[in-house]
């Protein structure tokens, strides 16, 4: 009986999109997710700071955070999960769940405010999750160089910098493929990575 | 999207007061399934494990639980331990090593190829 239900059951796999707010992460699951994301909250306990913009708080408080998601099925076996995720600092606790066993992240910039995914940057290199910086193109333009993104971010020529339009599925596709690509590189030589 | 305010204390009620679930590795994205004994045993259960019964009877992630009946995904993933260790729902987690497999990986991007 539980072989059978087990036979049915696909292998989730996870790749996690993250960025600040209002970059485009729920869109970019959206357009290519094959359901309608899911929101689900995560409580998390924080030390609030001076970057809390709903700090009229004490110092210690718990809050959530929202997470939502999509998937995407690849085959009979195996089914891919999109998290996204508004990189935080002070969201660390979540990550480390969130991170774990993922096939890799992509980590969207809106260049206006760069700053916002210095967090995740700075945590998948420490966690070693092989990551791809991709800049939502909202009006289909680029209001700073690629160059320039890449030295602002201070990432190496080993984490893919490219340009996406969060609401088209091909360019999300694409998107989460260099992610894919990334991910297979690191593993098939482990040596490369910077 | 509709809005759901919880209050904070609702989940340790929920949870009969424990702080993290019983298994604190169970991946959000691991695939819940009920299995013949949970839905006979359907009736006999509480209301959020119940609506968890029911709704596992189609295989889905933690994370579609939490985000279906409008709980924080730390509580579901109590709710869903709690089950999987009466029997009731069994858990396909993660393969372990799977996001370090050359072939799994090149299966998934032959298939994210294909979409278009």
């Amino acid at each position: 009986m539980k072989q059978s239900a087990e036979s049915r059951t696909p292998t989730p796999v996870k790749i996690i999109i993250a960025g600040g707010f209002g970059v485009g992460k729920t869109t970019a699951v959206s357009s290519i997710s094959e359901i309608t994301p899911l929101r689900t909250e995560a409580a998390i306990t924080t030390a609030s700071d001076d970057v809390d913009r709903t700090a009229h708080v004490p110092d210690k408080t718990t809050t959530t955070v929202a997470l939502d998601f999509g998937c995407i099925t690849i085959d009979d076996d195996i089914k891919l999960y999109l998290f996204g995720t508004p990189g935080q600092d002070r969201f660390g606790f979540m990550w480390r769940d969130l991170v774990l066993g993922a096939l890799g992240a992509l980590v969207i910039v809106d260049t206006r405010r760069i700053d916002e995914c210095y967090p995740a940057v700075d945590y998948f290199e420490k966690a070693g999750l092989p990551f791809v910086v991709a800049v939502n193109l909202f009006e289909g333009r680029l209001s700073h160089a690629v160059a320039d993104i890449r030295w602002a971010l201070a990432i190496g020529d080993h984490v893919p910098l490219i340009t996406f339009d969060a609401r088209v599925k091909v360019s999300v596709r694409d998107a989460l493929l260099t992610v894919l690509r990334t991910t297979l590189q690191r593993v098939t030589s482990p040596a490369a990575q910077g | 999207m509709q809005d759901r305010e919880v209050s904070l204390l609702r989940p340790y009620l929920l949870t009969s007061g424990r702080a993290g679930p019983i298994d604190r590795n169970l991946e959000i994205e691991a695939q819940v399934l009920t299995t013949e004994l949970g839905a006979a045993s359907h009736a006999s259960l509480s209301f959020e494990r119940r609506d968890i019964v029911a709704l596992c009877t189609k295989t889905m992630s933690v994370a579609e639980v939490a985000a279906i009946l409008g709980l924080h995904i730390g509580v579901a993933r109590v709710l869903v331990a709690d089950l999987a260790a009466l029997g009731y729902v069994v858990v396909h987690r993660p393969a372990a090593g799977l996001a370090g497999d050359p072939a799994m990986i090149e299966r998934i991007i032959r298939r994210l190829e294909a979409i278009s």
